[in-house]
Parts: C-alpha cells; sequence; structure tokens
C-alpha cells in the first residue's frame, strides 16, 4: 500500500507570500489531474508557510524523513549539493537527451542556480526578478510621463523622486523610492546586483574571501543609502515594520516607485495594477545591463529507491508540461526559452508585463554561490543598517561586514 | 483582605489603578477586534484608523473557511486538553513526592527536573524528533500529545505550593489508614485546587499555542493546530490581515473559557475545604 | 499507580497512633513505614521522571554531546574536540547576543516580580464584576504568541498606536523597531505586558492559599493592612514568589519568536537574543555543534542562576 508519492511545498510569506496561495492552488490542481491519470500512484502534498517550511525541511533532511519531492530556493543548493540531500535530476526521464538539450528549452542561465558539478539538482517551475513598480498617477499628478520619463538608473530615480517625494516639514509623507528591508535576502539581491552592476563582486572568484568592501562594494552601498541619507526622498524606518509584505507600501500609494518581484503582479491583484507600471531593474549602465534572478525548483528525495525516483520525475514533467496554468495563477514567469510565444500569452505580455520580467531574468545571474549564503546575506544585512538607519560610513560597515564574512568561510 | 479594612481612599486609589491597568492592558485586544472588522484595505491605513468604517462580520467566516479550520481547531483542543491533563495528573504526582518524601537523591531528582527547563525546544529539536520517532510518535496524535505531557514547569509549580501545605494534614490521613496514594487524591490534590487551576489554565494555554513541535512531528493537512493554520494563513496575502486577526479572536475563545471554567478554582480552593493548620 | 500503594497500606500497624511515635514502635516496624514512604515518595516522581528523562533529558544530552562535533545537520557528526566552543568564544555576535539576552531577561523579569504581584493583590479583593476584570486582566494569557507578536509589529508601526497615543502627549515619531536603541526595550515591554498576566495568575493561586484566618489573627492582635502584608502575606507567599522568580527569569531568557516575527534580531543584532543566535546558527548557518555549544553555555549560564536563586533563598529560610 506504499503506493503514494509525497510532495513537500510551502506557501510563502515573506518572499512571496501573495501568488504563494495560487502555487498551492496550482499545485493542488496538478495533483489533482495526476491522481486522475494515476490511480495507483497518488500524490500526497503537504503546505507549509515559507519560514516554518525551511525549519521543517531542515529538521526532515537531518532525519532523512522529508518527502519524496520537495521545494527548495536556489540560494540554499550550494548548502546542499555536496552533502547527498538531493537526488541529481535526470534529463533523461524528463524527455531530453541530455543537460544541453534540456538546457536549451529552458531561458539562457535559467538553471545554472541549480547546477553543481555538471549536474542538475532541481527543477525550476518559477524564475523570479526584481523590476521596477511605479506609480502611473503619482507620475502624471507630479508632470511626468510614466511611459518616457522612467527611471533607467539608480541617478534617474533620484531626480525623478524629488518630483515625486511629498514632505510635511522634515517628515516624509509619502516616498518617492525606498528599498525593502524586511529580509536579508532581499538585502543581499540589491547588494549584489548593484556591486555587480559598479563592476565588483560580493566573494572572490574562488568563493573564499569577502570582496564587498572593495571600491565597487563602497559604491554600491552609497547608492543603497543615498535616497534616505542624501536625497531625502526615503524614510527608510517606514517600511520595515510596516508589515509581513513591504510590496504593500505600492498598491496604498505610500510609495511611487519601488522594486518588488514578478509576483507581485499577482499579489496586488488587475485593479491596482491598472495604476501601475513595471520597467526595468534599474542599472548603473543601461548599457550593460545585471539584475538578479532567483527562484524556486522541485527537488527529489535521494533516500528513495530508484524506481521511485523515476515516479518522481514523471510527476516534475508532468508539472512542467502546462507553464501557462502555472503562469496565470502565480504570475511568476517560467522560465522556458519559449515562454512568450506559448499560445494565449499575448494578453499576459500586454498587462502583466512580462516582457519586462523576462527581459530582467534574461541580464540576470543568480546571487553569488555558497554553502554560507545566508551567513553572508546577514552581514550584508547588518552591514546595510548600519548605512541606512544608523549613518555609518560605507566603507567602515562593510569591512565589518567582510570581517564577519570572512570568518564564516573560514569554516567548513 | 476584605474591602472594609482598607481605609477608603486606598480603595479608590485601587479601583482607579485598577480601570487604568485593564485600559493598558485591553489596548492590544482593542486593536485586533478592530483589525478583525475591517475591510483588508483598511487594516493598514495610516494614519491608523481607530474603528472600521463599517463592521465587516463577514471576516469571520471567511477567515475560517480558509485551510481546515475546525480541523486546526479540534486538533488543537485535543492536544491542549490531552497535555493538560497529563501535566495536571504527573506533575502533580511528581510535585508531591519530591516536597512531602525523603528519598535519596530527591534533591538530585529536583535539579535533574529542573535542568530540562532551560533550553528552547529549538535546541534539542532534532534529538527529540528522533526519540519520538523511535516510539513510533510521527505523523499522528500520539506524536503531538506524549512528548508533552509532562513539563518540569508544573512539576515545580506544584512541589512549591504543596510544600506548603500542613504535614499534618497527611499524618492524621495516614494514621486513619488512608493508602499513599489515596492521600494525594483525596487529601493532597483538593488542597491545591488554586495551582492546580493556574496550571491547568497555563498548560492549556500553552499546548493550545503549540506551534514548532507539531509543525516538525506532523505533516499532514489534518494532524495541524491552530497556529499552524494561522501561519498559513498569513502567507496568503497582505490584505488578509483583516482575516487572520479575526481567526485569532476565535482562537483565544478557547483558552478564555477554561480561564473562566478554573477560575473557580481560584476563588474557592482553600476557603471552602478549610484543612489549613 | 493506586495498586502499588494498596497491599502497603493493608499491611500498616493498625495501632497507627504508636507507629508515630519512634520509642513505642517495634525497630521492624519503623524501618518498614520509611523505607515504605521513601518509595511511595520514589515512585510519586518516578512517571514524570521517566518522561523528562526521555523526551527532554536525552535530548539534552545528545545536544551536550554534539556542542564536541562538527554537525551541519545532514551529514554524519565529526569529532572535533573543543573546537565549537573556541569558535563561539571568538565570535563577536554571540557575545553581543549574550549581553542582549541578559538585558532582556532583566528587563523583563523585574518588573514582572513587583507589578504580577500587584495585580494579584489587586485582584484578590472583592469588587463588582470580580470574574469579568480577572477575565480581562488574564486576557493577555490567552492570546496567541503569534499574534501577540503580529499585532505589536503593527502598534509599534511609525504611524501606528503607540506613536499616535504618545503623539497626544507631545511624543514625537518614534521608530520603534528599527532604532537600535528603542527596538530592545519595545520587546522587553511586550514580554512584560503578557507575563504579568501570567504570573499574576499564580500569585492569586498562592493568595487564594493563604488561610483567611491568619489574617482574622493578625486583625485581631491590631495589625494594619501593610502589617498584615508583611507579617502574614509576603511570608507565606514566598514558596510562590520564589517560583515566580525562577520561571520568569527562565521564560524570558527562552524568548524567541517575537524577536524571529518582529525585527529578526536587528536591527544591527540589537534584538539578537540568545536562542535567534543558536537557532540562527544551527537552523540558517547549519553549524549544529556550534549552536549546540553556545546552548551549553546558556544552559550553564540559566541552571548556575537557578541554583544561586534557590540557594538564597533557602539561606533566607524559605526552602
Amino acid at each position: 500500500m506504499r503506493r503514494f508519492l509525497t510532495a513537500c511545498l510551502f506557501m510563502a510569506v515573506a518572499l512571496a507570500a501573495g501568488p504563494a496561495i495560487a502555487q498551492g492552488i496550482t499545485w493542488w490542481e496538478h495533483s489533482k489531474e495526476w491522481n486522475k491519470k494515476h490511480p495507483n500512484m497518488k500524490v500526497q502534498y503537504e503546505f507549509f508557510a515559507m519560514t516554518p517550511y525551511f525549519k521543517k525541511l531542515s529538521a526532515a533532511l537531518s532525519t532523512k524523513s522529508a518527502a519524496d519531492m520537495f521545494t527548495v530556493i536556489d540560494t540554499l543548493l550550494p548548502g546542499f549539493t555536496t552533502k547527498n540531500v538531493l537526488a541529481p535530476i535526470r534529463p533523461g526521464w524528463l524527455g531530453y537527451k541530455d543537460l544541453d538539450d534540456m538546457k536549451k528549452a529552458f531561458l539562457p542561465g535559467a538553471l545554472e542556480g541549480y547546477i553543481h558539478e555538471g549536474k542538475l539538482y532541481a527543477v525550476p517551475p518559477i524564475a523570479s526578478v526584481f523590476s521596477l513598480y511605479i506609480n502611473k498617477d503619482h507620475f502624471k499628478e507630479a508632470g511626468l510621463d510614466a511611459e518616457k520619463d522612467y527611471p533607467k538608473t539608480w541617478e534617474d530615480i533620484a531626480k525623478v523622486g524629488q518630483k515625486l517625494v511629498k514632505r510635511q516639514g522634515n517628515t516624509i509623507t509619502r516616498e518617492a523610492f525606498d528599498f525593502a528591508m524586511h529580509s536579508s535576502a532581499w538585502t543581499m539581491w540589491y547588494m549584489e546586483a548593484l556591486t555587480r552592476q559598479h563592476g565588483g563582486s560580493i566573494l572572490d572568484a574562488a568563493g573564499k574571501k569577502c570582496t564587498a568592501n572593495s571600491e565597487a562594494g563602497v559604491k554600491a552601498m552609497e547608492v543603497r543609502s543615498m535616497y534616505a541619507r542624501k536625497h531625502k526622498i526615503s524614510d527608510p524606518t517606514v517600511s520595515v515594520g510596516t508589515n509581513a509584505l513591504p510590496a504593500d507600501d505600492v498598491p496604498k500609494g505610500r510609495v511611487s516607485m519601488f522594486i518588488s518581484h514578478a509576483g507581485s503582479v499577482a499579489q496586488f491583484g488587475p485593479k491596482v495594477m491598472e495604476h501601475i507600471k513595471v520597467v526595468p531593474f534599474p542599472q548603473v549602465n543601461p548599457a550593460k545591463p545585471v539584475s538578479i534572478v532567483y527562484g524556486f525548483a522541485l527537488a527529489v528525495n535521494p533516500h528513495i529507491p530508484e524506481a521511485r525516483q523515476k515516479q518522481v520525475h514523471d510527476l516534475i514533467k508532468h508539472v512542467m508540461a502546462n507553464p501557462k496554468q502555472w503562469y496565470d495563477k502565480t504570475s511568476y514567469p517560467f522560465p522556458s526559452a519559449n515562454f512568450l510565444q506559448l499560445p494565449g500569452m499575448d494578453e499576459a505580455r500586454k498587462t502583466r508585463y512580462l516582457d519586462v520580467f523576462v527581459g530582467d531574468i534574461k541580464t540576470g545571474v543568480f546571487v553569488t554561490r555558497s554553502p554560507h549564503f545566508i551567513e553572508i546575506a546577514d552581514a550584508m544585512h547588518r552591514a546595510m543598517e548600519r548605512v541606512v538607519l544608523k549613518g555609518e560610513a560605507p566603507k567602515k560597515s562593510l569591512d565589518q561586514a567582510c570581517t564577519d564574512i570572512d570568518r564564516a568561510l573560514a569554516k567548513k | 483582605m476584605s474591602r472594609k479594612a482598607l481605609p477608603r481612599w486606598g480603595g479608590r486609589l485601587t479601583t482607579c489603578l485598577t480601570i487604568a491597568g485593564l485600559g493598558l492592558v485591553l489596548l492590544p485586544y482593542f486593536w485586533m477586534l478592530s483589525s478583525s472588522l475591517k475591510t483588508g484595505s483598511e487594516v493598514f491605513d495610516l494614519p491608523i484608523k481607530w474603528l472600521p468604517e463599517a463592521a465587516q462580520w463577514g471576516n469571520y467566516p471567511d477567515a475560517l473557511s480558509r485551510g481546515k479550520f475546525p480541523t486546526y481547531f479540534f486538533n488543537s483542543a485535543v492536544v491542549a486538553f490531552a497535555v493538560m491533563t497529563g501535566n495536571l495528573i504527573f506533575c502533580s504526582m511528581a510535585g508531591y513526592g519530591l516536597s512531602k518524601f525523603r528519598f535519596p537523591c530527591r534533591e538530585a531528582c529536583f535539579r535533574l527536573i529542573l535542568s530540562t527547563m532551560m533550553l528552547p525546544l529549538e535546541i534539542i529539536l532534532v534529538p527529540t524528533f528522533l526519540v519520538a520517532r523511535q516510539f513510533g510518535l510521527v505523523n499522528n496524535y500520539g506524536g503531538l500529545i506524549v512528548p508533552l505531557a509532562v513539563d518540569a514547569f508544573g512539576i515545580f509549580l506544584m512541589r512549591q505550593y504543596i510544600k506548603d501545605l500542613p504535614d499534618s494534614l497527611i499524618e492524621a490521613a495516614r494514621l486513619d489508614g488512608c493508602s499513599e496514594f489515596g492521600i494525594f487524591w483525596r487529601i493532597i490534590l483538593p488542597n491545591c485546587k488554586p495551582a492546580l487551576g493556574a496550571l491547568a489554565l497555563l498548560t492549556f494555554r500553552d499546548n493550545w499555542d503549540q506551534f514548532l513541535w507539531p509543525l516538525i512531528v506532523a505533516s499532514k493537512d489534518v494532524l495541524k493546530t491552530f497556529p499552524l493554520g494561522l501561519a498559513q494563513m498569513e502567507g496568503i496575502d497582505s490584505a488578509a490581515y483583516h482575516e487572520i486577526m479575526a481567526a485569532a479572536v476565535v482562537g483565544m475563545i478557547p483558552t478564555a473559557l477554561v480561564f473562566l471554567l478554573f477560575q473557580r478554582a481560584f476563588v474557592r480552593g482553600i476557603a471552602l475545604s478549610g484543612l489549613k493548620e | 499507580m493506586a495498586e502499588s500503594y494498596a497491599p502497603a497500606a493493608k499491611v500498616r500497624p493498625k495501632a497507627g497512633f504508636d507507629d508515630r511515635l519512634p520509642l513505642g514502635a517495634a525497630r521492624g516496624e519503623r524501618l518498614s513505614l520509611r523505607a515504605r514512604l521513601r518509595w511511595a515518595g520514589f515512585l510519586f516522581v518516578l512517571p514524570a521522571l521517566l518522561h523528562l528523562l526521555t523526551f527532554k533529558f536525552y535530548p539534552m544530552i545528545e545536544a551536550a554531546r554534539l556542542s564536541f562535533f562538527r554537525y551541519d545537520l545532514l551529514t554524519p557528526p565529526v569529532f572535533n574536540g573543543l573546537q565549537n566552543y573556541k569558535a563561539v568564544w571568538e565570535n563577536p555576535l554571540f557575545h553581543q547576543s549574550f549581553w542582549v539576552s541578559a538585558k532582556y531577561m532583566f528587563g523583563v523579569s523585574l518588573p514582572e516580580w513587583f507589578l504580577a504581584l500587584g495585580l494579584a493583590l489587586l485582584l484578590n479583593r472583592q469588587m463588582p464584576g470580580q470574574s469579568l476584570i480577572r477575565l480581562a486582566y488574564f486576557l493577555p494569557i490567552a492570546m496567541s504568541q503569534i499574534v501577540v507578536a503580529m499585532v505589536w509589529k503593527f502598534m509599534y508601526n511609525p504611524l501606528g498606536l503607540v506613536n499616535t497615543l504618545l503623539g497626544f502627549v507631545g511624543v514625537g515619531r518614534i521608530n520603534w523597531l528599527s532604532t537600535e536603541e528603542t527596538a530592545l526595550p519595545a520587546l522587553i515591554a511586550i514580554g512584560v505586558w503578557r507575563g504579568i498576566p501570567l504570573f499574576g495568575v499564580i500569585y492569586l493561586a498562592g493568595l487564594q492559599s493563604i488561610p483567611k484566618e491568619y489574617y482574622e489573627a493578625a486583625t485581631i492582635d491590631g495589625a494594619g493592612p501593610w502589617q498584615r502584608f508583611v507579617h502574614v502575606t509576603i511570608p507565606l507567599l514566598l514558596p510562590t514568589i520564589l517560583f515566580v522568580m525562577v520561571m520568569s527569569l527562565l521564560s524570558a531568557v527562552k524568548v524567541f519568536l517575537n524577536p524571529l516575527v518582529m525585527t529578526e534580531g536587528g536591527p544591527n543584532g540589537t534584538t539578537r537574543v540568545l536562542p535567534y543566535f543558536i537557532y540562527e546558527t544551527g537552523f540558517a548557518y547549519y553549524r549544529m555543534g556550534e549552536a549546540a555549544a553556545a546552548s551549553m553555555v546558556l544552559f550553564a549560564f540559566v541552571f548556575g542562576l537557578t541554583l544561586i536563586q534557590l540557594r538564597l533563598l533557602r539561606q533566607g529560610g524559605v526552602e
């Protein structure tokens, strides 16, 4: 009677709260279809909110009691791949000749975050990226044309922002722009994008040493903090404590420009989106764009028998077979090469800024691969807090971050 | 301490204090209730709105129809009630043994018991899970209940109370030919009603609110407890905050009811049994 | 359990009165009573003891063992001696967390000791609507931890309820949770808010167990309310006071959910209490060995403190 596949998914809390329920529904529909087609092989699925999910996943992997298939986030992969907690994905079982053949079916680079030493460890039904959400009404009100005047660079944001910000005395009542600062992972994504745009990196090429305090890193931190400290068009403390979802400031009109992920389109809903335009992630040099992609992917438990692993692959194939259904619910692009050309996607390209997101995914790279990702992100987050909230000098703060990061990297 | 005994100004002062304190204590509740009746967009309106424009009673059925809330409530109730019962019985027994008997290593036992209170569950999570799995206590009610059925907190609490009961009570019963368990059951328990009431209330609350352990030990949706259901709602979207608050209000009712139930224990306690020296 | 005592009760000598008098009782009988009581006491403790040994103590020993291993949760542990302790000691974040925890612990429990007693005294009086007032005061106990964190987080919003109220008395906009100086006090306030009713219940139970006759006797002797409080209430409440002192410290030092939900240990680590540090090291950074070493330090600190409290109070004649 052990004819059950177990799949462990989550509903995201902080990172992808809106679309998460949609992911849940989609997943449920998928497994219902599957169960109909395979009466002898039912899928039991488990859902958890994201923060508790990762706790549960750690405990489950540690005690070898994980589900047959479970969700991972790309940043966790480097910590997992060397430790035999994920089974390598076999492209053959998914209907591809080999990994290279499979890569061709996806957007360029879309699988890179899940590959370790030439092997793929998870299959992403979701690729996400950060793009700039702007409030069209606020632009109009300030005498700007959202179609033409939207910011392309970080400097543009400062310039446009001076027209958009609203103050009462010294207090900002409507922010022109803000970064979310509720999560160290988000901080890391911005900081890495900014550092790379300035030609630097967070770690050296070998991943053994922190280089975030280089000139490029300091410039990145200056950009990260200038709207609050220099231009006074954002109040860093407002969006921290507001609620679980800092992006909520956008539909409320409390901020005119905000960086968020593709899932926010579904989260805000079509009514709010009528007032919002999404434009590409701001750059230092728009001619050489860099953005950061991330994603959630399906991984296979290595401790189950081979035959069962094959069945899980069948399930993954089944899930990946209908990207449009997935996308409609979540508004996260599906990273397949032909995604934009799929039948029925025209509407989404018009109303849900799909081209912008896919464009940013194409210029995107995955965040620094390191088994110490969370520790690095936390150190960068503290550095950012010291600069943005306390006004510490970027160089000094980043030196401290690098001391913390190097201490972590020195460990096995 | 009857009211008459206090000077009049003291009485007034305490009444004022009572009311002022009440305001402070209840403020978050007011906020919770008011939020639970707002529309999704009103909740995060800033500056704040004290009251909703129109009370949205529909939030309550909406909230409770998300996920399997009746199941989550049922599970939490089963867990809280079973764990409470276990604690009431075993902790009062142990508390009695530790306070009114002399046996070798008694102090060592007490310290050992105390020591189990020192570490948060997070630290011993993985080994505890492995022990539970060894006993087959995974993905079932047993797993949700048994590992929590005794807590050092309760033993410590009961020991402190029973310590204070006069020895003559016990000795008299022993002379009357009462068995040792009979003494415990008929003499000790009725005399520590206030403590049992407090213990019942606190263990019920803690276990109604159990989050981390059920998360780790149970995976099936039908075994999820109320706080897990609540955490799941948090993920839905920011606008559902009003529904989360509605679910939270409903989630408080059982503990409040348990308080009302055991409140009699506080009030009557010794006053009626009158068995003190 | 009842069965094991029943036979013993039957063989009990009928001349119970003599039984209590060592002089009049035969030596054998006296020993058997003592032995019997010894066993009875032990058997009363045994079920709880076995349970705690299995589900709490063994995992703790396991944690202690792991503190000498390099363990990432995912691969088998490797012995590495005292390396984890060294790593923890050399980690400035651990030191920061230790002091944050110490501040939080005393910041929460000191006010609790006094305010909870005050609350219990207040609620122990007869007054109209007593049960309703008690219920209202004890409501913070009933609020789910996660809801507490969510509601307070929203109340602490720069434009939220707390600042709005403070605005009435002319206090400016404070960003409670994102300013290094205010984040910890903000969390302490929540701890106190939720802790006072909890310990109030326990004090109230203690007050209820003080027989009325004591007060009546004291009143007849001409004692005023203050004297009754000092000479009757306090001495008889001492075991409860001891319990509350120990428990409030213990529960404060274990705080975890509020920093997790409300501040994630920030800003700049100012609310990263030790349990959060341990959790982060173990479950986010996958360094379970170091987390275990840090928890042993936490254990030694808290257990030491508890034993000192017990000792001090024993010297004070309570124990």
